[in-house]
């Protein structure tokens, strides 16, 4: 209720536009069948992830040797985008095309270069670590969720994690 | 009675061929027989304009214009054939602060890849059954981001009209205080009470 007491910052004009949408489709929703035949069509596309992982492998490995390379005037949010935007691609493809092992593993880089403030060369060899483990992924053709081997894979990658934000502050 | 998804076209905007096409895969199987295909925003809102879609599901990351940047322009590009229509912003992304990106610039619905042909039909089912209001602010135009009710809303009160609201909650009365009210007209009468 405090907010309450705030003052109002701005007017807001409020709208509520047509539903052409509900319009034009009526009601009813549509058919658990055709929902199943949907996620069935998911399940069983046959697109070739490999090429795809490659290219964005690619671009992260391109990220890496800019961070590596950079100099301390060089702006740290775009440094750590050139990793982050191929390593939110892997996360929001892998799953897509069988490898959720990908989506885990890139999913877990992501919440570290979300955190992380710059580009250093401790974060740069974890970032490294992550290449590495999902390009044995892609090679390896490990789809699914990798079993136990899978869980140790990403148990050590969140413990290289851990060990980053452990360390004394210089 | 089902939806007839037959009668409306959708764009999807995304650059990953083999994604856009599981994608329109999925549409069509629900039923939405006009799918169109742009690889970017820039491309994406030429279209846009030229056939003014019923729903736009764009990807974020694209080159040279992105999902936030086109929802930006279908919203407040004078060009736009309709600055209401509903966007599904798909992406990996899952981080509240890029919700709340994703959010400021206008997208309807948010939806996280991967994702099942179940998630977005429960995005596409939300704008068709639930769809929100719009706000015009100084700095802001698009589907009201205060989505829950407002009852369950503990954020800042911005809004001019939130005065008025407030003064409303003020006067309703309390759940204690209807509780009373219960009380005492279920008191009975014939008792007599002590007055301390």
């Amino acid at each position: 209720m405090q907010h309450y007491n705030q003052t109002p910052k701005r007017k807001a004009e409020f709208i509520n536009p047509p539903n052409h949408l509900k319009d034009k489709v009526g009601s009813g929703g549509i058919s658990d069948d055709i929902l199943d035949k949907a996620e069935a069509l998911l399940e069983n596309n046959t697109v070739d992830f490999q090429p795809l992982a490659e290219m964005y492998l690619g671009s992260l490995m391109k990220g890496i040797d800019m961070c590596k390379d950079s100099s301390a005037s060089d702006d740290d949010e775009y440094l750590i985008s050139t990793m982050l935007y191929p390593a939110m691609q892997l996360k929001a493809n892998g799953g897509m095309f069988h490898y959720p092992l990908i989506t885990e593993v890139a999913d877990r880089l992501i919440q570290f270069l979300e955190v992380i403030d710059a580009p250093d060369l401790e974060s740069i060899e974890i970032v490294l670590a992550f290449h590495t483990t999902m390009r044995a992924i892609i090679h390896g053709k490990i789809k699914g969720e990798g079993g136990s081997h899978g869980r140790e894979l990403l148990k050590a990658l969140n413990k290289a994690c851990i060990r980053y934000f452990e360390k004394p502050v210089a | 009675m089902a939806y007839k998804f037959s009668t409306i076209n959708v764009l999807i905007v995304e650059d990953n061929l083999p994604m856009m096409e599981l994608t329109r895969s999925i549409l069509e199987t629900f039923g939405i027989e006009h799918v169109d295909s742009a690889k970017d925003g820039e491309e994406g809102f030429a279209m846009f304009c030229q056939h003014n879609y019923d729903l736009v599901i764009a990807d974020w990351m694209m080159k040279p214009m992105d999902g936030i940047s086109l929802t930006r322009r279908i919203r407040n590009d004078p060009l736009s054939p309709n600055q209401f229509v509903p966007v599904i912003l798909v992406t990996g992304f899952s981080e509240k602060r890029r919700v709340i990106q994703a959010r400021d610039a206008g997208v309807t619905e948010f939806l996280v890849k991967p994702f099942n042909a179940r998630d977005l039909y429960r995005r596409i089912a939300q704008i068709i059954e639930r769809p929100r209001q719009f706000v015009r602010s100084e700095d802001f135009f698009g589907p009201d981001r205060r989505r829950k009710r407002k009852s369950a809303y503990t954020g800042p009160m911005r809004r001019e009209s939130d005065a008025e609201e407030a003064e409303e909650a003020r006067k309703k009365p309390t759940d204690f205080a209807k509780t009373l009210q219960t009380a005492e007209e279920f008191r009975d009468p014939n008792i007599e009470r002590s007055s301390s």
